[in-house]
């Protein structure tokens, strides 16, 4: 495992605590989650930004209603919405443009967002992982003091498959795993009853067998989709529905899961 | 959270002489690693390059491998690893803490390797 670019750990002193989203997997919902787990925070009163650090592939511009290049000059980075800071690639570059880059420009794009950017005095900053385990992950973990990393997953085998390699990533790199989170867990229907379409379950097992916390299910209801392309999270737009109840008990279980959590020890350096 | 409870860790890093160092460990092992062990297991994709590749028997030094290898600087890599940078310029290999466990050169781990 090899860095993109030799870089000391950032210091970040007004950002209190960071977490990161993350999934082996792409398409199990880990920009909805960190959008309505971002805004659940903040909810409670907590200062809060959310960073995107899908650069190939950003989808908070229009999770959070922010079309278009934003014009720096006039509008200062990062972005102030829903009472929540934003940073995404997608404010720098147009919907349409794809940014064909290597993993060192990943890497200076990423660090730049967070030493470069005023964020200001933050209680949590959540910070949004593109799929996989590349170059994005591999940057935040060697120069970010992240205190914890939430994993998505889908119920079905296929997702805890690619979500393992998240976890086990997180592991080697030894960042703390605040839970498991299942997403697309079950759908009510009209008539009361529950489907479980994806199958069921597979987020707790996943989280007994790596002796991870299991954070909760979030239903599938075709609000969530609706909401996010309109730019308006489900838990902004509908605050009563089950879903948005389920990512109010997301965000208190993460910060309970951070209270207990004994903060990673810094490694002794050597004097040569 | 049993998973988070990251055992292996070093309580401190000491050099011994100008050819070693020393590593003492959260468990009590006191390991022991040469410079130039360090360096000639480089785990950058480069160096494992070298070394999957056969010996030539006709491989002419470049003035850099005469050189005694040591480190200008050990930096921290997160909470995992470290990174040397070395007196030839060579600073892509990070050092995880397994593996710097794993390359210990101690009178134990060497018996026990011999053993296995």
């Amino acid at each position: 495992m090899q860095p993109q670019a030799t870089m000391p750990k950032l210091s970040l002193p007004n950002i209190r605590t960071i977490i990161a989203v993350a999934s082996g997997k792409g398409g199990v919902g880990k920009s909805t989650v960190s959008a309505n787990l971002a805004l659940a925070l903040a909810a409670s009163g907590n200062k809060v930004g959310l960073m995107d650090a899908d650069i190939y592939g950003p989808s908070m511009p229009t999770m959070m209603g922010i079309n278009g290049v934003i014009d720096q000059s006039t509008t200062p980075l990062p972005l102030e919405k829903y009472g929540l800071k934003i940073m995404s690639m997608g404010f720098l570059v147009p919907p349409t443009q794809a940014v064909i880059w290597r993993g060192p420009m990943v890497h200076r794009a990423l660090t730049q967002f967070l030493s470069d950017l005023d964020w200001g005095v933050l209680d949590y900053l959540v910070i949004d992982l593109p799929p996989g385990t590349g170059d994005a992950q591999l940057t935040l973990t060697q120069t970010v003091p992240l205190n914890g990393s939430v994993i998505v997953t889908t119920p079905q085998e296929v997702s805890m498959i690619d979500a393992r390699k998240g976890i086990e990533m997180f592991k080697q790199v030894r960042v703390p795993i605040l839970g498991i989170i299942e997403n697309m867990s079950y759908f009510i229907g009209d008539d009361g009853k529950r489907y479980e379409i994806f199958r069921h379950g597979g987020g707790a097992k996943l989280a007994q067998e790596y002796n991870v916390p299991f954070l909760g299910e979030i239903p599938i209801d075709p609000k969530v989709a609706e909401s996010g392309d309109e730019g308006l999270p489900i838990v902004l737009k509908h605050p009563e529905s089950l879903v948005s109840k389920a990512y109010m008990a997301l965000a208190k279980s993460v910060v309970s899961e951070l209270g207990t959590m004994v903060a990673p020890k810094e490694l002794p350096k050597l004097e040569l | 959270m049993t998973e988070n409870n990251f055992a292996l860790f070093p309580n401190s890093l000491k050099k011994q002489g100008d050819d070693s160092l020393l590593i003492d460990w959260n468990d009590g092992h006191q390991g022991i690693l040469g410079w130039k062990h360090l360096r000639g297991n480089c785990p950058c994709a480069t160096c494992r390059d070298e070394r999957d590749k056969p010996a030539n028997p006709f491989h002419i030094l470049k003035p850099s491998e005469l050189v005694q290898p040591a480190p200008t600087s050990l930096v921290p890599v997160g909470h995992y690893a470290y990174r040397i940078v070395w007196n030839d310029g060579h600073d892509s290999g990070i050092y995880t803490l397994e593996s710097l466990r794993a390359l210990c050169q101690c009178q134990e781990c060497i018996a026990k390797k011999t053993t296995t």
